[in-house]
């Protein structure tokens, strides 16, 4: 049985007030419990779209729909009760004198029953393994920590969709690895996840749905495997599937799209002869 | 507010040097100074906007910058009303105050100086970005330095301006960023929520303005800013005829105004 | 020959820092040599591309000990007007280091600063604009540029001083893949075509591979090694170590080397990786 429908876009276009179209026409559904990854170029309308789904943009025409409800009269500070939103910058978001009441400002501006603000908190520094940092401000913390932090927040509004506007842009492999760490888990727990992201490789590596924008279009659409392996028509769109797909494709696979070294790995021991180690006894063919 | 895109313009008063304007705007205040009669005030304010309409500037800038004053200029007028010592009384307010000086009745004096305050700032409120709208920063720091003025802090004035444009673009940012959170930004909350959501804004703001300007202090310094030699300037300035015809009647009317003001004239 | 650069036992801590930044780094570089300084977030990359050009110790203060000398010239003695014109620099966010109205007022700006005359600046301007691809953004407001063109001004600005050697502090960590390839290809070009010396701080390790002569590993603010790309990312202890993750096609190749197949060579690149794997078809 199909997921049900959280976020619908119905021929959405918008224009900037400078007169720039940024997207047009553009119908998407997005399920409950998708793990989506918008691609593009810069000026491809990939973010436009995406900040359509919380309310920080309103369609000039068409609509969009979360939950049910029309986004266009409804304001930002409660579509991300629904929708949360992690910008790239963690330090545009962080503002408090300690992690703790950091995570708990967006429930109290709600007006929350203080006894379960404080049990929030707490069980959201466990969640994400900030219990040890609870009193250190903001600013001392590593980008990695404020990275986590700024995602602490947004969860601390319990919102069912994530947001991630490039979340691996501009870190080291080790940070990269962290934070998809941490939207994997959310995406394990039952979250929508959203990336927006330049990195293919992370996107074959995590994403289960890809939507690749162009000039404010819906360029290709469909799982990884089925968008890298139209390898042409994303070098017209100069976008370059991981190096472990070229390979493949360069040594004459054509039948399936590989993304993951492990899978390349084999698909080269079962063409490549056995090769022995000098002075070492061949013990079976 | 400030940004305007200077190139579709084309006024005559683009096409002045530099220092002409610079001269023209030292004058103003002067005068300004000078004088406290509302008459004087607003010829000099008649002036200024006549100024403003011939550089063919857009009124928004103007309208918003009035509503933001509206305020200050209220309670400016009402302290003059209460503090000067008129003689021509128009209204009993209350029993007088002898403590503060309040005569105890509104006055006409008090009213038309209170005016003539007011006006005094309006003047240079918009005298101020009349120059700066006009004036390409380049050409403001070139006329800056041949006014003799320390490269280095003509640059620093400059530069500072150059950068608003991009403060303004980050706080955008930072608000969406922070709209995500729950805060509220708009009318139809608490004064002090309103305040603390300003206070949100503030902070990554003013952090990655320093954050900024260190980074900015390096790559000034790898293009050997301040280096001790006599610094070329691509942008060249020379004064026309009209240069000389402002300067000189800038001059005419600093010399009439201050020989007035010696006289008596144009004060209370 | 001399070394174009060359550190000796150079340590530095920020004032006021606990920890040294950078401890005990000793390297040379020779004239037209394309080095990749690689390693992970707070390894002291950054720290060391500031040490190229004067920044540390004259801009930021703090405690520098060892030796280094720049082009002939004395981080500690020489002003940065001087090194400016030997070490150009480039930081991470191309936006923040740019501050003037125009573009040609920006790439100008270095030049004017040392007194060059004014038709000298004019041809190096345009020079400049022409090796990076801007020729026509002349009087375009560098705040209005996309992220890629604005690093190429950058480059353009620091390439009108004419140094023999430039520091780019990941160029295209914010940019996108579009961007971020042309302002690779002209850093590539910097190289072969006008034979500057490149220091490269990048995470883009496909282009390390194919382009970088030798590569500094830091880490923790020491240099864990120094050698050729092929050393490096045929190390794997000495990657994992180092939290660094080489080009796909090298863990491919690690693993069929650690499941007992006998490489006759480790390619660290595409082309190169075709080109071993048909010699040991037929082996």
């Amino acid at each position: 049985m199909p997921e049900p429908v959280v976020i619908q876009c119905r021929e959405v276009s918008f224009l900037y007030p400078n007169g720039v179209q940024a997207i047009h026409n553009i119908s998407l559904s997005i399920y409950r419990g998708d793990y989506i990854a918008f691609v593009g170029q810069n000026g491809s309308g990939k973010t436009t779209l995406v900040k359509h789904f919380n309310g920080l943009l309103k369609p000039s025409s068409g609509s969009v729909t979360v939950f049910g409800e029309e986004t266009r009269d409804k304001k930002v500070s409660y579509l991300s009760r629904k929708v949360g939103y992690v910008f790239q910058n963690p330090d545009d978001m962080l503002f408090s004198s300690s992690v703790a009441d950091e995570i708990a400002y967006g429930p109290r501006m709600l007006k929350v029953d203080p006894e379960q603000v404080s049990a929030k908190v707490e069980s959201i520094l466990q969640e994400l393994d900030l219990i040890n940092l609870r009193d250190i401000h903001p600013f001392a913390l590593s980008l990695g920590d404020r990275q986590r932090l700024a995602v602490a927040c947004a969860l601390s509004l319990d919102p069912e969709v994530f947001v991630f506007d490039e979340p691996t842009t501009g870190q080291d492999f080790f940070g990269s690895q962290s934070i998809m760490g941490l939207i994997d888990e959310l995406h394990q727990k039952g979250k929508t996840v959203i990336i927006i992201t330049h990195d293919m490789p992370i996107v074959a590596e995590h994403a289960q749905r890809v939507i690749v924008m162009n000039k404010g279009e819906i360029a290709l659409e469909g799982s990884p495997q089925e968008v890298f392996s139209q390898v042409e028509k994303l070098q017209s769109l100069s976008l370059k599937a991981p190096q472990v797909t070229l390979l493949a494709r360069a040594l004459g696979e054509s039948s399936r799209t590989i993304l993951h070294i492990p899978e390349m790995v084999d698909w080269l021991q079962a063409r490549l002869p056995v090769s022995v180690k000098p002075g070492e006894e061949l013990t079976h063919v | 507010m400030f940004s305007v895109s200077l190139k579709s313009l084309n006024s005559p008063l683009q096409k002045l040097d530099g220092r002409t304007k610079l001269i023209f705007l030292a004058v103003i205040f002067i005068l300004v100074l000078l004088f406290t009669d509302l008459l004087y005030i607003t010829a000099l304010l008649a002036l200024v906007l006549a100024a403003w309409f011939i550089a063919k500037l857009p009124t928004q800038p103007l309208k918003e910058m009035m509503q933001f004053f509206l305020w200050i200029a209220v309670i400016i007028l009402i302290v003059q009303v209460f503090f000067y010592p008129g003689t021509t009384n128009l209204v009993h307010i209350s029993k007088p105050v002898p403590a503060i000086g309040f005569s105890g009745y509104l006055t006409l004096e008090g009213i038309l100086f209170g005016l003539a305050m007011v006006l005094r700032l309006v003047v240079i409120m918009i005298v101020a970005p009349l120059m700066v709208m006009t004036t390409p920063l380049p050409e403001l720091m070139l006329a800056l330095v041949k006014l003799k003025i320390p490269y280095k802090f003509a640059f620093i004035m400059t530069t500072a301006l150059s950068l608003l444009p991009s403060i303004q673009n980050r706080s955008a940012i930072i608000q969406q960023a922070q709209l995500c959170r729950g805060i509220s930004y708009d009318s139809g909350g608490k004064f002090i929520t309103k305040l603390k959501a300003s206070v949100s804004l503030l902070i990554p703001l003013i952090l990655g303005a320093f954050r900024d300007s260190q980074t900015l202090e390096v790559a000034m310094n790898s293009r050997a800013f301040g280096a001790p030699i006599k610094r070329t300037f691509l942008l060249e300035s020379r004064f026309t005829p009209v240069d000389i015809l402002v300067i000189a009647g800038a001059f005419m009317l600093l010399t009439v105004g201050v020989m007035l003001r010696i006289q008596g004239f144009g004060v209370y | 020959m001399q070394p174009l650069i060359e550190f000796q036992h150079v340590t530095y801590a920020y004032s006021k820092a606990s920890n040294p930044a950078i401890k005990d780094i000793s390297f040379s570089v020779e004239k037209g040599e394309f080095i990749a300084l690689i390693g992970p977030s707070g390894a002291g990359k950054s720290t060391l591309c500031y040490c190229f050009n004067g920044s540390i110790p004259q801009l930021f203060g703090g405690t520098m000990s060892g030796n280094l000398q720049i082009a002939g010239c004395d981080p500690f003695q020489d002003g940065t007007p001087v090194l400016a014109q030997h070490v150009g620099l480039v930081v991470q966010n191309a936006r923040t280091q740019l501050f003037n109205v125009s573009v040609i007022q920006e790439v100008g700006f270095g030049c004017e600063n040392l007194g060059l005359p004014r038709e000298e600046i004019l041809k190096r301007v345009s020079g400049a604009l022409e090796f990076v691809g801007l020729t026509g953004f002349e009087d375009r407001e560098p705040g209005a540029l996309s992220g890629g063109q604005q690093q190429r001004l950058a480059i353009a600005c620091v390439l009108a001083m004419n140094p023999e050697i430039l520091v780019l502090d990941e160029p295209t960590s914010e940019l996108d893949p579009i961007g971020g390839e042309q302002v690779m290809e002209v850093i590539a070009r910097l190289n072969r075509e006008l034979g500057k010396t490149i220091i490269l701080v990048t995470h883009d390790m496909d282009f390390v591979a194919k382009y970088a002569d030798r590569v500094l590993l830091l880490c923790d603010g020491s240099l864990l090694m120094n050698d050729a790309p092929q050393k490096i990312f045929s190390n794997f202890e000495l990657l994992k170590s180092a939290r660094i993750r080489p080009p796909q096609v090298c863990e491919i190749m690690h693993n069929l080397r650690e499941n007992g197949y006998h490489l006759p060579d480790f390619p660290i690149t595409l082309e190169g990786t075709l080109q071993v794997l048909k010699e040991m078809q037929y082996a």
